[in-house]
Formats: C-alpha cells, structure tokens, sequence
C-alpha cells in the first residue's frame, strides 16, 4: 500500500512546476557557488579540490535548507491545507504506509532536487572564468563521495523534522521554526568552537556538518586539502550518525504522535463549543439598529489604522512560532557571548556596545525570518482565512490594510528589539556588570537597525504584492534582500544613491560615540526611507482587492485608487526623496570629491605608471622635524605649518627635491618654501607631486629647510569618511605629513586589482642581502633618526598628546596649548592626539638610584579604569627587565594613550603607545586567565627597544627582529611575575594559533629569519621559538645576546649601524655566539628551518621497587618533520633533547630532565621516590606539536 | 428611491469561459431574487456589483454611482455577504465584527458598541460574542455574515447563496431580516433555490450561462405558465421516450417515482394531468 502513496506522490511532484524551479535555483547556485563562497585567493588549494567541494556542499546544503522545509514540511501538511484530509483519512490506509510512502516519495524528490549540486558543481569547472591552474584533473568520485557524506545525511535528517512537524502541527510556520532551531545549533556550534582548543562537542553538534568539517582538517596541509577525501572518521563520524539518529528518532516520534484524525483535540484546552442560545426568537426582529454616523475624515481614517495596526499584532502575537523566535532571539546572546571579544581566552567586560554589536550581528537573522515569513502572512491573512470577501468589499481606504498589516509587524519587532535589550542587560547584570548604557541600546536598535527593517519590510511587502504568490513571494524577497546587499556594489559602483538602503552609522566608539557619523546616516536613511515609501504607495495601488490577481489588470485598475490625498503624499515623499537625494549628492559628490572605485583605481595606477621612475631617486632624509598645529576637534579641522631639516646622506649631490602631498582635497599643502634658491616645477600637481629643482645641488652632508603649511578641512559628509580626526579621540601619525619622494602608499594595494590594471605585483620584502632595502625601515623611507618638537592647540576640554616631554602648557582663546619637545632623537613615527583624558600618573624608578626616574603616565578615557593598576603596573616591571636586561631607556617619559576602536590595536610610538579602547582598557582578566593587558603593555613597551631603538632592515625578517623579539621579552616579564601554568597557558594558545593558522596560509611557510608579512610566524612561531632557545640555553644567555645585539645596532651610537640596518642574519650571529656546542643545532631548527614535531607516549607503566621506589616505563614516540623548498613536509633524522616531567598526587613536578632522543621509539626507565601519577613529555612547548593531545598519559 | 441598473456587462475570465454576457438588469429598491443554475455567473455578476472583480464592458450605476469606477463611494453604501466566507478562528465575534466596524467607518466608540451589540442581538449569536469563531457551527458563521453585512445600515445588500446549510428555522429568521431591510434598500439575493425567491422577491431574473434568459415579477412569470404545465408519473425507463416526445421541462422523484413535468400549450392526454404551475416552473422553463 505504501507503495501506491509512493508513486502517487513522485507523479505528484513530477508535475509540479516548483519541483524543477528549486532544481534549478540550486544548479544555478552550485554553478557558481565555489566562487561566490570562497571569493579570496585558494591557491595553493585547488578550487576543486575534495576539501572544497565537501565545505562548498556543507554550505550550499546548510543555506537551501528552506528548499528541504518547502518539500519535506507540505509532504504531510497539504492534505490538511487544501482539506483534502477527510477525504484522505477516511480511505483503509494504515497510518505507516501513509506516513512513509509520503515521506519517501518526498524525499527521493528533494534527493533528486539536490542531485543539482553535484552536477553544477562539476559543470561549474568548466565555466569560462574558472582558470585551469587553479583546477585539479575531473574526477567524478570527488564530488559523488562529498554528496553521500555531507548532503545525503543533512537532508535525511532535516527532511525529517520538517517532516514530522508538519505533519503533527499542521501548520507551515511550525516548519519553518524547525529551520530557526538549525539555525541556532549551528551557531552555538561554531560560537562554541572557537573558544576551545579541543572542538570535539561543537563539531558534534554542528547540524550541518560545517564545523565538523573544518575541525577535522583544521590541521591538514595543503597536499592533503588537494588529495584526501572528507573521510568519515573520528569526529566527522561522530557528526554524521548523531544527526541520522536524530532524523531516525523524529521519525519515530512522528509515527507515534500522528494522528488520522481530521479535528484534533488541543493538548492545551477543549475548544470552547458554541451553542445556540436559548434567546426568544421571535423578538428578533424588533430589534432596532441604533442611529449612528459613518465617518469617513481623517480622524476616523488614523482610528481605522490604529485598529487594524493593533489588530495585526496581535494576531502575530498570538502565534507560537513567533515566540519561539523571540526566545531564539533572546538565548543568542547568551550563546554567543561564550567568546566576547576574546584574545587569548581573556574577554572583554560585557560593555553595552559590544553587546550590542552581537546582538545586532546575530538578531539579522530572526528579524529576517519575522519580516519574510510575515510580511507574506500578514499580506496573506484575509485570503488565507477566506474573509477576503467580506474584507475587501468594506469601505476602508485601500492604503489602510497594508499599511496596518505593516504597522502591525513594526510592532512586533518592537517586542523582539525589546527583549533583545532585555536579553542584553540581563546578560550584563548575569556577569555582573551593572553600567547599562540604555542610550547605546537605543542607538544600536532604534536609530540603526529599525530602519533598515522598515526598509526591508516595505520591500517585502511590495514584492509580495506584485508576485502574489506566497511562497514565490519568499523565495523572491530572499533573492531580492540577498542582492541588494551586495548592489551594484559588486559591479564597481559603490555610492549609497543608487545601492538600497545604503547609509553608514560607522563603529560605535565609547569615547566618540557615533561621532559624525550620524549626520550623513540621517539624510542617507532619509533618502531611502523615501524611497521605501514610494514602493509602498505603489504597493497599495496594486495590493489585491476582489478577485482580480492579473497584474497588467491590477495596474490598470489601480489608477481608480488615486485619491487626491494618495497624490499629494506621493508628491511630498518624492520632493523628500529628490531633496534628501541632492542634499546626499552635494555633500558627497560637490563638497567632497567622489571617485568611482575604478576611476580611484586608476588615478592610482597613473601614479605609479608615471612617478615610479623616482622611486630609486636618491633624496635628502628628514633629520628634524618641528610642527605647530591647530586642532579643531567640532569641526574635524586642522591648520599645521611647520618645516622640516633635509639632509643629504647620499652619495651624491642631490639636484631635486620631490615632495608628495597625501592625495585628496581634504588636505591642502597651502604653503611648500625651501630655504634654498630653487624653482618648483608642479607637473605632476595632479599626483600632488612637487619637484623643486635646487639652484645650486645639495651637497653631500649639507642641510636644507622645508617650510609647509598643511592644512585639513572637513565639509559636509561623505561614505566611509575619515576616522581619524573626530570630536573626541582625534589620532593620527605622520603618514599623514607631506613626505619625500614616491610615495608606495599610494599605489594600488589589491593583488587582484593590479592584475586588472596590468600592473605587476607588489614585491614581497626584498632579499636580505638588498643593498637598498638594508639601507631603509620601510620603503620609501625618507628619514633618519629626528629631533622632534611641537606645539598643538585643541579644544578646551581635550588634552593634545604626542611625543616628547610637555615643554609648557597653557589656555589661551578657550584653547588648550601642550608644546612637546623630545630629549633626544627618535625614529620619524609619531602620533598626534588629542581627546578629554582622565590622566593618572607615576614614575618609575631606575634600580641603580643614579638615573632620572621615567614619568608614567595613562591617558584613559573617563570609566575605564578596570586594567589601570595592572598596565602601570606592566610598565615599572617591563621598564624593570629591559634596562636590566637589554639596554638603557634614552627617554623621560612613557605614556599609555587611549584611543577610539576604529583600528583595534595596539601601537607603540616613540614614548607612546596608542591603546584602542577595546583592545586592554576594558578586558575583564579573570584569576585563571593570562593577564593579556599586562602582557600587552609589555609587548608594546618591548617596541621602545625593538624597532625604537634597533631599528630592523626592510628585508624579509624583518618582522622577525621586531616582532619576536617583542613578543619574547613581554613573555619573559611575564614568566617573571607569573606562575608557569599561566605562561605555559599562553604558549599553549600560540601553538594552536599557529598550527591552525599555517594549515590556512596560503603561501608556503617560511622559517623565522625569512618572514615577510605572515603575522602567524613571526607573531605565534616567533614567541613558541625564542622560549624554547631561553629554556635549552637559559634566559641569561639569550638576553646577553640581546643586550649584544642593541649596543652594536641601536640607532643611536649602535656601531653596526651606520651603514645600514640590521637583520635576522645580524641576530642569529649573536644567539649563536652564546649558544654552546652541543646546542649549535637549535639556530637553524628554530629560526632557518620549518621544523614541526609529532611526539607522543606510545606507552607508559610503573611497578613499585620498594617502600620508597618505583619504576616508570616510558615509550615514546617521536617524529620531526621539515618542510622543504616546495613546502612538501619531510620526516627528518632525530637528535633532539626533549623534556620528560612525571607528576605526583598534588599535580606537582616530582621528576623533570632532558632526553637525547635519536629514534623514533625510545624505551625510557626512571626510577623516582614518590607514586606518579601522570607522564607529560615536552610540557613546556618546547617543540611545535602537530598533536598535542597525546604527549600526556596519566597512570 | 434608489435603484440599480446594469447595461450591457460581460465579462471574461482569462481561460475563456464567459462568465457574463451583455447582462443588463434593473433592480428597484426591494427584494431582488438571482436565479440560477451552479456556474450560471450568478457569483461574478456579484462580485463585480460588491465592487471585487473589474467587469471587461458594460456599465453599473446605482443612485448616480458609477459602480465600476467609484469603488470607495459604492463600499460606503454596500453590504455584502460572500458566496463562501472564512472567519479568523482564534477572535471572537465581537471582535470581528468590532474589528468591521471599525473599517466601515463607524469610529466612535460608544455608538459603535451599540451597534455591534443590537446586530449580535438581531442575529442571535449575542450569547455567544465571546467565543472564538472556530468554534462556530455553519448556521452562526452564516449569520455572523449577515450580521457584518448590515453593519452601517447598506443601502445595496448583495447577499450570495445565503441560505446554503441553514436549517429551516435559521432560514426563516434570515429571511425576516432581509425583508425587513427590504422596505428601502435595494437587496440582490442570489440563489439556486427557487422557494427563497418564490417567498421573498418582488423581482427576479434568471440567468444560465452568463445570460439573462427572463427578468420580471415572478407572479407575472407565474401567471404565463399558468394551465401549461402538465405532469404524470412514469417509470424510469420511459423517461428517455417522453424526452423525445414532450417538452419535459423536469423530472423528480415523489415517493421513489419518477415524476416529471411538461410544458405544452395543449392537454397532451396520455396520462398527464393539468397542475398549478410554480416559480420552479417557470425556473425549469427557461432554463431547459
């Protein structure tokens, strides 16, 4: 019998039209989906590699999981939907082979539906734009393997519970609020996940089978991505049968809980029947009607809207599904704040704004689904209930339905912002943090995300209208949101006049708040809500109204609809949409200049082809620099004059001098004087290029002065606009000076672009035997070591910082005055700043009581004084180690300054570190966390020895000098004040960061000494490596080599330095002169080499000697790869110490000592006095781990 | 007094049927019956007069309106009651028919809910103004229907098929009503059933096919058939032969026989007998 049901409902499907509409929806999709998910660069990866065909899978299953609701969910439901179900029900058919003929038909449809995946995916290589480098040869089974493991079981699984809910719900929404509980789990997965080294549970629980994917090959290589098979093994396995058991479990509960009966008695209350009252019949007719008036004014016309606006809500109120997405919506949070901000596993206090920001980025998703589904509702609703008879022959305006409908649906979000924020402040008052920002709250849900949901909810709402058919009507708008988000954004025209709903409320800053941001959001949200609302005037014209669906007749008739009130509001929204328009256009595009990207593109790319013959020119180097500035933070202004001393330090007399303005109207070099005769020549003024041809040539050594004023000037607004002078927390460096000769800034960065352009690509850092690069810190470098002085003038309630020791400070005109002068030379990188500060301050204190004590001095913003105590704190005891330990600090002060978050770093200046808001003032260190602000002020104040003092060659390694050796000595301050579990804590989350990082790089990895830009090498590997060299040949030795290293290369008397700048090759030279002979192999495994380990404890056993004794077996198990030149990973001879430690009952060391292990299999016996209790090998990350799960057995 | 007058109205669905053609009908204040077959075009002919369907030529006036333009003026004097009709299951009567009257414009709130309560009264489902329209028999949501279709006292009541699936008693009371409202509004009542119309309608048309085949008094109708109509009974097999032989205008069963009914200007003999003729008559006269 089941059989029968089967094959009547494939013939069912077979001639519907949505059957090959969604075939084709996901070919097409498929067709294109490997570009359009992985947009960057895979290369090495092949773009059809099993690797990404199985995540590309992953993907396009997880997001056409509204096809399996719109197939597996009506499979039960249609029969109760078209009433069909007495008819049905009463046939002799046994509720088995109901269910399963429905289900299995079904679901060899969907099967057949997603069959397109595969097949796109293979016809998808063979599209034009895809390049035959990039592909691997066509293999069938590569694509048939991924379909049987990843979408077979998620839409066995998924079909199930919709299924299943629709059967026992009878009620399609009931489906789709399955789709949201996918959603959700799915998120918790990869929430989750990121916040453990060990992502076991979340890649279980992951429905889509997307993270288990991306744990299981978190650490596969390149030649594994290109070669193996997603196989079904560990945790992928553990994935796939816990969801089939689940599909098979709804199954069950769908058997059991279903029912034939066509009326169904509630769980909840017996349906109040109505019975006919026992009321005198015959005196029904003298029942008079009262007298009454009909209005038809304006006031009964808004009371009618009230009506129907409230009428609306509450019916959505009244649905379940609608809570369940409320409580969705609320929980989110909570979900995904397991990882608030977090670096290095220490989060962030749950600051309204962050919290904000999470909700916001999650809540996208629950507001969509209530518009979409909704809006198709609510359009719906009289035509669903079939009172549309009754309803649309009524006397009501044709505007007041819709716009009901839509008011209805506004308030509904209003009760899903509400318990957002509910669910925000609770979050806050659970961690008890209790400064509620409500106004941040407001701002984050009022003014930014109910806009845009007005936007798309009127765009729903037209489109249903016009589609006229629900379920289209939603896949449409899906379409149509999808694509408005991209715009024609996509095609290279990026101005928010013509890209929907554009408009910027920028970042939200704690010490800048929306800054001027506001201002052009306004009239951008203006502008488009005009237009929205044009649509939804258009939308009422052609809403349905009778029978008539046809929309060439709805158009038609739609003129009968214009009343004169309809006439003048649409006249007024379209004179506010052109005047917010022209207002947007003249700010943006005649206040500002307003460049395509493309024409952007190639005033760049004209640069470089025209000026990059200077680039080699030898010029003077900036060798003083003295500025007064005039700050005016309201009106985002400044005027600076200022000269500059030249010097010629080349080899030759220098004829030119060519002077680069920063492009753009906003700056104006007003003024550009040399102090010798000359005559400026301003070909190239388009290029803000200058080239001022000296009379008489600056000799070798003589000096020249340079006069300019700049001046910089904000009008109106503009997209994307500048971040870097704002009402409060103005900061910027002096990139933003005039500069010397070609400028590489100004080039085009983009690989991809230049490649359009016919540019070549940028070079990586040069060789390190580059007589140029060796002579430069970063290219283009146009200065030597500066003396530095300024005077700025800001606002009267901000403080202005910048380098040097405050010379005087005064008020003058309501103006605050702060003249800075440096006491000796500094490298030419500052920063200017100016903000209200609360300032708090201290000294440090040199040990040897000779020298001047150092001022210490944080700038913070007024709140956050959370990590106050433990920065100044870092600072003495870095200050500590470093003059101990390295060299003497040649300044008087150092100051911490805070900065808004719209870059979210920390930089270390000369005598200043620039702290983002976000970054350590707010971070809420826990007892069992690494004390991240403490060991990023350590980082940062490492800066003022490594790249202020010793100043590393532009060469590859680069980074090496000045990064690792950073992180190494804020590591050893740490180690210094901090137990070891913390610091073994740290070295335990770069590991990871650093296998998971290289397992994704997409350039071969280079050893320490040749890095060029891989922040995970010099970053994670450098401070894994510079421990383990202190730990093999002591901190003591490795610091000498340092303080070696800074006296013979620091810039100021540094005697190696003066004919060019220092690299790795410099470095190593000095590890290797205080490393002894028998460690000499560490240089080159560390620092010249990729040298990764595989070490493990085959076998471990103790037996008790004696009283006092016992015997632990250990067998280890060792392997060490190294990459080699093509980045093929190699097993490679072993003659390596490594740790052992066997721990006792406290968890204290009770055994600790180096091995000299030279095979793969070593049989160890040590005989201790105490019970062990576990074996560790290599427990202090001494060598990098592929997996380190394995080093530990307990006994 | 107001009256209705259609011209010349056809209409034309998109898969070709034809739902009306050149329909022209005046229809005086009072009760007019719609008589006709299922798919006789008694149901667009409705919708198009509730203001629900564009008609593709002919005008509608009524009282100087332009029914086919002047939608918005036409509402404001319309009362109507769809063929079929749902209700929202989870609101209670009152609510909805609150929630009407609202939209019909009765927006002050103290003579609203008089209103809404003396209609509840009229349509006896007062008692129950509190229960959720899901749990309504047919007979109530009918009169619900009727209930919001008089909201705001229309002075055009156009009610489709109003009596399907009432019992007797309800049918009655729905008829009182009608003929009450009757007195000075035009009410357009259609109906296969030729007893309703035979009961309540001072004029009526029959219409089969998109066409109006007879318009009038249904006492005049009466009258014309009057001593032609003839019937006997037969047996089942011989229904084919008089068929052939006599103009059997209809056949039904009296007791298990099959009797049937015949129009002829002469007494045919054979067995048949003069009757009286009724309105069903005159229905299957013209619609044989």
């Amino acid at each position: 019998m089941w059989y029968e049901i089967f094959k009547f409902e494939l013939k069912y499907r077979a001639k519907r039209a949505d059957t090959y509409l969604y075939f084709a929806l996901l070919f097409g999709y498929a067709l294109i989906a490997v570009d359009f998910i992985f947009t960057e660069n895979l290369d090495p990866v092949k773009r059809n590699a099993p690797f990404i065909i199985a995540k590309t899978m992953g993907i396009i299953a997880a997001l056409f999981t509204m096809v399996t609701s719109m197939i597996m969910g009506v499979a039960a439901l249609r029969d109760f939907d078209h009433h069909m179900s007495a008819l049905m029900f009463v046939n002799p058919i046994k509720k088995g082979d109901y269910l399963l003929g429905r289900f299995l038909g079904s679901f060899v449809v969907l099967i057949f539906i997603f069959s397109s995946v595969p097949i796109g995916l293979i016809l998808g290589d063979f599209m034009p734009w895809r390049l035959a480098e990039a592909l691997l040869p066509f293999d069938l089974w590569r694509y048939i393997h991924p379909f049987l493991i990843v979408v077979l079981p998620n839409l066995f699984f998924t079909g199930a519970i919709f299924f299943v809910a629709g059967a026992l719900s009878r009620k399609l929404l009931v489906v789709y609020t399955q789709g949201i509980i996918l959603l959700m789990a799915y998120i918790f997965s990869i929430q989750w996940g990121q916040g453990q080294a060990d992502g076991f549970i979340p890649a279980l629980i992951d429905p889509f089978f997307y993270q288990a994917i991306n744990r299981g090959t978190q650490f596969w290589s390149t030649t594994a991505r290109n070669t193996q098979m997603v196989g079904l093994e560990g945790v992928l396995l553990c994935n796939r049968l816990l969801w089939i058991a689940i599909g098979w479990i709804v199954l069950g509960i769908g058997y059991y809980g279903f029912s034939f009966n066509v009326i169904r008695n509630s769980f909840l209350k017996q349906q109040k029947k109505a019975t006919l009252s026992n009321e005198n019949l015959q005196n029904l007719s003298t029942i008079k009607i009262p007298e009454f008036d009909l209005e038809q004014g304006v006031k009964s016309k808004l009371i009618q809207l009230k009506y129907h606006s409230l009428f609306y809500f509450q019916t959505i109120l009244k649905e379940v599904p609608f809570w369940a997405i409320v409580i969705c919506g609320m929980a989110i949070i909570f979900i995904n704040s397991i990882n608030l901000g977090t670096t290095h596993g220490v989060d962030t206090f749950p600051v309204t704004y962050i919290i904000v920001e999470e909700l916001q980025e999650m809540s996208i998703f629950f507001f969509l689904i209530i518009l979409i589904f909704y809006s198709g509702e609510l359009v719906w609703k009289e035509r669903d209930a079939k009172v549309d008879g009754v309803y649309d022959a009524l006397p009501v305006s044709d505007s007041i339905p819709l716009t009901g409908k839509f008011i209805g649906l506004t308030l509904a979000y209003l009760i899903l912002i509400g318990t957002m924020i509910g669910a925000g402040i609770l979050f806050q008052t659970v961690n008890g943090f209790y400064e509620y920002e409500l106004g941040v709250y407001f701002m984050g849900f009022f003014v930014n995300i109910f806009p845009s949901l007005i936007l798309l909810t009127i765009l729903s709402f037209f489109i249903q209208v016009v589609v006229n058919h629900k379920f289209l009507g939603h896949f449409v708008v899906v379409t149509v949101v999808l694509v408005s988000m991209i715009g024609l954004r996509a095609f290279g025209f990026d101005h928010g006049l013509y890209n929907f709903g554009a408009g910027d409320m920028g970042i939200y800053s704690a010490m800048n708040g929306h800054g001027h941001f506001l201002w052009g959001y306004a009239w951008f949200t203006t502008y488009w809500m005009a237009f929205a609302i044009g649509l939804f005037l258009v939308a009422t014209l052609l809403s349905v109204r009778g029978m008539e669906t046809n929309l060439i007749k709805r158009i038609r008739a739609g003129r009968f609809r214009l009343t004169p009130r309809f006439c003048k509001i649409s006249i007024d929204v379209f004179l506010i949409f052109l005047f917010s328009g022209g207002y947007i256009f003249y700010n943006t595009n005649i206040l500002n200049d307003y460049a395509l990207p493309s024409t952007a593109a190639k005033y760049q790319v004209a640069y470089e082809q025209t000026l990059k013959k200077y680039e080699t020119l030898p010029q003077p180097k900036i060798v003083a620099t003295n500025l007064k500035l005039e700050l005016y933070p309201e009106e985002r202004d400044y005027k600076m004059e200022g000269f500059y001393w030249l010097t010629n330090l080349a080899e030759a007399p220098i004829e030119a001098i060519h002077v680069q303005k920063i492009p753009g109207t906003k700056f104006d070099l007003a003024e550009l004087q040399f102090s010798k005769a000359g005559i400026r020549k301003d070909t190239f003024v388009d290029f803000g290029y200058y080239i001022y041809s000296l009379t008489e040539p600056l000799l070798v050594g003589d000096s020249i002065k340079m006069n300019f004023k700049q001046n910089f000037t904000t009008n109106g607004f503009t997209e994307g606009s500048n971040t870097r002078i704002v009402y409060n927390g103005t900061f910027f460096d002096n990139m933003n000076l005039p500069s010397l000769g070609y400028n590489h800034h100004i080039e085009l960065q983009e690989e991809r672009d230049r490649k359009q352009y016919g540019l070549l690509p940028k070079p990586t850092k040069a060789n390190r035997d580059n007589p140029l690069a060796l002579k430069e810190r970063r290219k283009g470098d146009d200065s030597q070591f500066i003396d530095f002085e300024i005077t700025i003038g800001t606002a009267g309630n901000q403080t202005a910082l910048a380098p040097g020791t405050l010379q005087k400070k005064w008020t003058a005109n309501d103006r605050n005055y702060f003249h800075y002068k440096m006491n000796a030379p500094m490298i030419n990188f500052y920063p200017i700043a100016s903000a209200e500060y609360e300032v708090l301050h201290d000294k440090w204190k040199p040990k040897n009581g000779l020298d001047k004590p150092i001022e210490l001095e944080i700038y913070y913003h007024k709140g956050h004084e959370y990590n106050l105590d433990g920065m100044m704190d870092a600072m003495k005891k870095s200050f500590d180690y470093f003059t101990k330990n390295f060299s003497p600090y040649p300044y008087e002060q150092m100051r911490i300054m805070e900065v808004p978050r719209y870059k979210n770093r920390a930089q270390s200046f000369p005598t200043l570190v620039a702290y983002s808001e976000s970054m350590g003032f707010i971070m809420d260190v826990k007892a069992d966390n690494v004390d991240m602000p403490f060991f990023i002020t350590a980082h940062e104040l490492a800066h003022q020895w490594w790249g202020l003092q010793v100043a590393a060659a532009n060469v590859k390694g680069q980074k090496t000098v000045l990064e690792s050796l950073a992180q190494y000595s804020a590591l050893m301050v740490l180690k210094a004040h901090y137990s070891e579990e913390k610091v073994r804590e740290f070295l335990k989350i770069e590991e990871k960061n650093y296998l998971s990082a290289r397992a994704n790089a997409k350039k071969i990895e280079v050893p320490l000494t040749l890095v060029d830009d891989q922040s995970y090498i010099y970053y994670r590997k450098g401070s894994l490596n510079l421990f383990a060299l202190q730990a093999y040949i002591s901190e003591d030795s490795v610091n000498l080599a340092l303080k070696r290293f800074i006296r013979d290369w620091n810039s100021f008397d540094g005697l190696r330095q003066k004919e060019r700048y220092a690299t790795t090759a410099d470095l190593l030279e000095y590890f290797s002169a205080v490393t002894p002979d028998s460690l000499q192999y560490l240089i080159p495994q560390l620092f010249e080499t990729v040298t990764l380990f595989d070490n493990k404890i085959a076998n471990a056993a103790y037996e008790k000697l004696n009283a006092i004794e016992y015997k632990v077996k250990v067998k280890i198990d060792m392997n060490k790869f190294q990459l080699d030149r093509l980045g093929i990973e190699k097993t490679t001879a072993l003659n390596d110490w490594v740790d052992v430690a066997i721990y006792g009952k406290e968890e204290e060391v009770i055994y600790h000592k180096k091995y000299k292990i030279k095979e793969e299999m070593t049989d160890l016996e040590i005989v201790i006095n105490q019970q062990p209790i576990k074996v560790i090998i290599d427990p202090n990350y001494l060598q990098i781990d592929k997996d380190r799960k394995d080093n530990e057995r307990n006994f | 007094m107001p009256t209705l007058k259609i011209k010349n109205l056809s209409k034309t669905y998109a898969n070709g049927v034809q739902a009306l053609k050149n329909v022209s009908l005046d229809i005086p204040t009072g009760m007019f019956g719609l008589l006709g077959p299922n798919g006789a075009g008694k149901s667009t002919l409705m919708r198009i007069l509730a203001t629900l369907q564009e008609a593709d030529q002919g005008q509608v006036t009524f009282d100087k309106l332009n029914v086919l333009t002047q939608k918005m003026e036409l509402r404001k004097r319309l009362g109507y009651l769809p063929q079929s009709f749902g209700v929202y299951p989870k609101i209670t009567a009152e609510t909805l028919l609150n929630h009407l009257a609202v939209l019909k414009g009765l927006t002050k709130k103290s003579e609203r809910k008089e209103v809404v309560a003396a209609l509840l009264h009229k349509t006896n489902l007062y008692a129950d103004r509190q229960k959720n329209l899901g749990g309504y028999s047919g007979g109530m949501k009918q009169r619900f229907g009727i209930a919001q279709a008089l909201l705001t006292n229309p002075k055009l009541l156009i009610v489709d098929e109003p009596t399907a699936g009432l019992d007797p008693t309800e049918r009655n009371r729905f008829y009182n009503i009608l003929s009450e409202l009757a007195e000075n509004t035009v009410v357009i009542l259609s109906t296969h059933i030729v007893e309703d119309v035979k009961e309540l309608c001072t004029n009526m048309a029959i219409i089969n096919k998109g066409e109006v085949l007879m318009q009038g008094n249904p006492r005049h109708a009466i009258e014309e058939l009057s001593g032609k109509i003839y019937q006997r009974t037969i047996r089942k097999s011989e229904l084919a032969d008089y068929k052939k032989n006599y103009r059997v205008i209809a056949d039904k069963l009296l007791l298990g026989e099959p009797i049937i009914h015949i129009l002829s200007e002469t007494d045919p003999g054979d067995g048949f007998s003069r009757v009286t003729a009724g309105l069903e008559d005159v229905y299957f006269a013209h619609i044989w």
